[in-house]
């Protein structure tokens, strides 16, 4: 069961990937989520979300209005045949319903319960809010994103969401193996907070380990010898992991002439872009880059096993044979125009499958409610009346 | 650190799963240590012929150690040379004995030892077997090489993370790591589970790159239905591309660098957010009256609001904000987090646990809370080779003399 809103809809996407089955409950009307664009032009509105989409393939869907007795009535029924409940709530509100944890797993002693919310169910900021830009910032994560000499930054899209989601799967993937061996459900208790600042790399332990706080570096990528060049097509990114990296690079600068003094003794230390020389360094490396395109300098440092690679923009996109070959990218019968990106892994004996496009509002009520449930068509018809379905 | 104490006597979701650990870097230990914490015993074998590996190439830096440290906290360590047939025979011996294998190297090391998902599977045909790497293993970009930010690049984060007037500047630390960290972890958790129900082991192919893809959320739906859209996406700042609502951005507070993020999307929101700033003559003109008009003069609306929050302390505001239903918050440093956070602090984020010495190492914890198998870790990272008595006699049950003859074989040079 999936109530969940923007912070846990990528958890249900994941889990009905796998093959649960995934009902995602609904408002009378629809998700808010599906008023969030972008949108496709030929579907009309409230079903023309690829948002939407997206996040919920595999899923069935209910409409169910949850402030209402009748319809708290009807979620605690569902609950008892649930596996895992999914939710987003603020801390407290399911419970004041009769729908915490507490109460639907005193007879449903298997249910998984994961809560997903901005800061936990715990501590002084439990009933703060926070969108995805104000739990990457809480998380530690925006402050060293950007340039020393703009506003801290985001990255692209929803990402404190989804790490959230991300976490709260791995929580819950445990829970279900737990309770195979014992028939035990559990609760389980994600913060994007948390989940963001277990996700930032270096901050923590740059902190906690030299007493300095990791600071933004724009390009440089943390100020090691990891940097993102502008060259005669775009951008490139450039690792010298390695001492042969950074030797290999300045070779082949100076064969064409251009590597300046990079060649003296002085430079040989592959970690130098950090230090005192750091802006001449950057000065002759992109005087260099310049002269050539990505695909050069991506072929050139692949062939000599060197980790550098293009920064590809948006509209090359779907050009990736990569994703093409290895059958990520899916195109659906029945949306031939839309191209899905699919699993983040592959199994052999496991399959992540789009079994179904993101189900329209309510589409599964008559299924779930009658089939399922074992309501009338008429107790159906007077919920839908009163606005509860 | 926390008071919040992760409990230690509760059960351990995973005891009595082992996994064979030939990762190193980031991805991989990142995706073990959240097996680890669970109770899965993890052997992490390395080699003197490598690098000195667990915590990356910089791991004799103190934010290597640190890495080191907290990638691999509760794990074994043993050293084997995998270049001798002695050092290879034993790690045969352990995949019998193994639940999972875990690897990302490039796809030809494993093959060379007779340890692809072919030659595990015979040794022990119910093995799970993790393989990472950057772009999976098949298909015609499988033998590229990558870091976390050549990924980041590649799968377009790092042209989509940036300011629209400024070049781009991309994730500032290996997301990509830590994403295929928490996706190898999901894996090996989905295929013990389908073991458990079949019996059946399985070989997980994990492509960083398919995994740093998924998280573009609908961007490939977007590419393929406007197909005719020249503009094109571009990046946003701290903006959403979609449904973002003003002001929504990081502000400039009092104080040395210190930046407060605030985000507003309905009419409700704004009313509550002019309020607690004290209603200002600017947020009652009507270019601010609507969603729709306050996103098209977000510029505007951003600078207005840096003129309030310039004479604030970001902590302040922040609260303030918090009290009226506005979603605010600190852009908390890596500082912030270790010492000043109360919330972070009070959920135990953070954990010391006790290295080879008895030095105390902070650690993360993981964000997840589970009521009854909470997870424990309570020993730090391993010394290089710490292990090889409690992995070759405790576990294989090597004789002292069989440990003499590998040991002439080199297995351990």
């Amino acid at each position: 069961m999936d109530l969940s809103g923007d912070l846990g809809v990528y958890c249900g996407k994941l889990l009905a990937d796998v093959g649960a089955d995934v009902i995602k409950i609904e408002h009378p009307g629809g998700d808010a989520m599906r008023r969030t664009g972008p949108f496709v032009a030929d579907a009309a509105p409230m079903e023309n979300s690829l948002h939407w989409r997206h996040y919920n393939t595999n899923k069935r869907s209910i409409t169910l209005n949850i402030e209402t007795s009748a319809g708290t009535d009807l979620l605690g029924k569902l609950a008892a045949t649930a596996d895992v409940v999914l939710e987003s709530f603020q801390p407290g509100y399911l419970s004041a319903k009769g729908l915490g944890y507490d109460h639907l797993s005193e007879a449903n002693t298997g249910l998984v319960y994961a809560s997903l919310t901005p800061f936990g169910q715990t501590g002084p900021y439990r009933d703060y809010k926070a969108s995805d830009l104000v739990g990457f910032a809480m998380g530690g994560y925006m402050y060293v994103t950007g340039w020393p000499d703009t506003s801290p930054n985001k990255l692209w899209g929803l990402q404190a969401y989804q790490t959230t989601s991300n976490r709260a799967f791995i929580g819950i993937l445990i829970a279900l193996f737990h309770r195979l061996a014992t028939g035990e459900g559990q609760y389980v208790d994600v913060s994007m907070q948390e989940a963001v600042a277990t996700t930032t790399e270096h901050v923590n332990t740059t902190y906690n380990y030299t007493g300095e706080s990791a600071i933004r570096c724009g390009f440089r990528h943390g100020g090691q010898f990891i940097a993102t060049w502008q060259c005669k097509d775009g951008y490139v990114s450039i690792t010298t992991n390695t001492a042969k990296a950074w030797d290999d690079l300045r070779a082949w600068m100076e064969r064409d002439g251009m590597a300046g003094d990079l060649m003296d003794e002085q430079y040989n230390d592959r970690f130098i872009l950090r230090g005192e020389h750091g802006a001449h360094i950057e000065e002759l490396v992109e005087a260099w880059t310049l002269t050539h395109t990505r695909a050069e300098i991506t072929e050139w440092g692949q062939a000599n096993h060197h980790p550098w690679g293009p920064v590809t923009t948006a509209d090359e996109l779907l050009g990736m044979e990569q994703h093409w070959e290895r059958g990520f990218y899916l195109v659906p019968p029945g949306e031939e125009e839309l191209v899905y990106p699919g699993s983040p892994y592959k199994m052999s004996e496991n399959g992540w499958r789009l079994n179904s496009l993101a189900p329209g509002i309510g589409q599964h009520n008559h299924q779930i409610f009658c089939e399922e449930l074992g309501l009338s068509a008429e107790d159906l018809q007077a919920l839908i009346s009163d606005g509860v379905v | 650190m926390g008071s919040f104490s992760m409990a230690e006597t509760g059960a351990l979701a995973l005891q009595g799963i082992r996994v064979l650990d030939f990762t190193w870097i980031h991805a991989g230990p990142s995706a073990t240590r959240i097996l680890s914490d669970q109770g899965a015993q993890i052997i992490k074998v390395e080699s003197n012929q490598a690098l000195a590996v667990v915590g990356g190439p910089s791991s004799n830096t103190a934010r290597g150690l640190g890495q080191r440290h907290n990638w691999n906290a509760g794990k074994r360590s043993i050293s084997l040379n995998m270049k001798t047939d002695a050092g290879k025979n034993l790690a045969r011996r352990l995949v019998a004995v193994s639940d999972v294998v875990a690897e990302n190297f490039s796809g030809r090391v494993m093959p060379s030892w007779g340890l692809d998902y072919e030659g595990v599977r015979k040794i022990k045909p119910d093995i799970i077997m993790l393989s990472m790497s950057g772009f999976g293993r098949s298909g015609p970009w499988k033998d590229r090489v990558s870091y976390g930010q050549t990924l980041q690049a590649w799968s377009g984060f790092t042209n989509l993370t940036g300011f629209p007037d400024t070049r781009p500047s991309g994730p500032a630390s290996a997301y990509s790591d830590a994403v295929g960290g928490m996706t190898g972890a999901q894996a090996v958790l989905l295929a013990l589970i389908q073991r458990a129900n079949t019996g059946l082991g399985q070989w997980i192919d994990v492509s960083q790159m398919e995994a740093m893809s998924t998280l573009l959320g609908p961007l490939a739906l977007e590419l393929s239905a406007n197909k005719s859209n020249k503009t094109g996406v571009q990046r946003t700042g701290n903006r959403l591309s979609h449904g973002g609502g003003a002001p929504h951005g990081a502000y400039r507070c009092q104080g040395n660098d210190r930046w407060i993020a605030i985000t507003v999307f309905t009419d409700e929101e704004w009313v509550s957010f002019v309020n607690a700033i004290g209603s200002p003559a600017w947020a009652s003109e009507d270019r601010f009256a609507t969603v729709d008009s306050r996103e098209e003069h977000a510029d505007d609306l951003d600078t207005l609001v840096e003129s309030w929050t310039l004479n604030q302390s970001a902590e302040a505001a922040m609260q303030l904000l918090q009290t009226a239903g506005v979603a605010a918050g600190v852009v908390l440093t890596g500082e912030d987090m270790a010492n000043n956070d109360p919330q972070l602090r009070e959920r135990g984020t953070f954990q010391q646990v006790p290295d080879a010495a008895g030095v105390p190492r902070t650690i993360e914890r993981a964000a997840y809370k589970l009521s009854r198998t909470p997870g424990s870790v309570t020993r730090g990272a391993p010394e290089f080779g710490a292990d090889q008595d409690f992995v070759l006699s405790g576990i294989l049950g090597l004789s002292d003399e069989e440990l003499a003859e590998a040991a002439i074989a080199g297995a351990f040079d």
